[in-house]
């Protein structure tokens, strides 16, 4: 076979993906993060099998949508809501991936211009705890680490929901495993917690949100996020000027 | 609600998430940022991460939504993650500690 026959190259091309060490690494790190997000896909599964959407069109919020809560207040809510409504709470739901996508915007910068319209469709929120925590890697390298990791998380989601609809209801609500995301995104901050500002950005944060639990709409997340930047940014100021007058 | 109505209502979420992932991405590419605002967006992460982590353990029911065990659970899973810098253990402590304590009570 010749070296220019485009079946070899295609071979060699997808031979060099799998043997990337960028593409291994996004794949090792996607799968502990993915497993506390099973009983939330089959959860919205079990959802989407009952919504009063009907279910093609409830099922092509997989595709179309790819925000699990967004997802599920959107076929839960489609008995009793008016599609106004619907697209009013997500948007509400959604505001925190406004603040990944400003974190996230410096990296995107370096990156051509097809890969920033194409990555932020992925943008959960999985994917944006582990594009932030990849300083280290080139614009290249993170680009495929993004990629990898993007791609994976869509199409174990997929299947996953998909399995949802018919398995859902299988799953004794005893097990309790709607705990798991909750540990699994604590479990995030403390692995990605590097100095003092980060932490005071983390306990502040937890502490607002808990404090106003009770506003509607999420909007706890959001409260308790703002508060946690402004008490970080204080705190690294702080911790400057105080290093700076010593 | 109609198919329609249906079809409607999942574009315009899908368009409104897209937007909220893509719109500071792609206003903010070509635009350099003043340093203070890249300073506080250091912070994003651990503020978001852990707002998120409480809202979930709420479960969307208030304050009344945690109960101790919960909390608990949340607490080793977190002391789990500290000591063995292992996102598994975590989880594994936590759920572990989650079921003894139900178990008990």
């Amino acid at each position: 076979m010749s070296s220019t026959d485009p079946t070899s190259s295609a071979e060699h091309a997808a031979a060099a993906r799998r043997h990337d060490p960028v593409v291994r690494l996004a794949l090792r790190h996607c799968i502990p993060l993915f497993l506390p997000a099973i009983p939330f896909a089959l959860v919205l599964g079990l959802a989407i099998s009952e919504s009063a959407m009907p279910t093609s069109v409830a099922w092509s919020t997989n595709v179309v949508v790819f925000a699990g809560a967004a997802q599920l207040a959107t076929v839960s809510l489609a008995a009793t809501a008016t599609w106004i409504t619907l697209v009013a709470t997500a948007a509400i739901i959604n505001l925190r991936h406004v603040m990944y996508s400003a974190a996230l915007a410096p990296r995107f910068s370096e990156q051509p211009r097809w890969f920033r319209w194409v990555g932020p469709f992925f943008l959960i929120d999985q994917l944006f705890a582990l594009g932030v925590a990849r300083p280290e890697l080139t614009a290249d390298a993170w680009r495929r680490y993004y990629l990898t990791a993007g791609v994976f998380f869509f199409t174990a989601w997929n299947v996953l929901v998909t399995t949802g609809m018919l398995l859902g209801s299988a799953i004794p609500a005893e097990w309790r495993l709607d705990v798991a995301p909750a540990v699994m995104f604590a479990g995030l901050v403390v692995l990605g917690l590097s100095n003092r500002p980060g932490i005071v950005a983390a306990v502040v944060g937890a502490g607002v949100c808990f404090a106003t639990l009770e506003v509607p709409n999420n909007g706890a997340i959001l409260l308790g996020a703002l508060s946690g930047v402004i008490a970080g940014y204080v705190a690294d100021v702080m911790i400057d000027r105080t290093g700076a007058a010593a | 609600m109609n198919a329609p109505a249906a079809v409607a209502a999942v574009l315009a979420v899908g368009a409104i998430t897209y937007a909220s992932r893509a719109g500071l991405i792609l206003f903010l590419a070509d635009r350099p940022l003043p340093p203070n605002v890249t300073r506080a967006l250091r912070y994003v992460g651990p503020a978001v991460l852990s707002a998120l982590s409480i809202s979930l353990i709420a479960g969307g029911q208030g304050i009344d939504g945690v109960t101790g065990v919960e909390v608990a659970a949340l607490v080793a899973g977190i002391a789990a993650a500290a000591l063995s810098r292992n996102l598994i253990v975590s989880i594994g402590v936590a759920m572990t500690t989650l079921w003894l304590l139900l178990w008990l009570t």
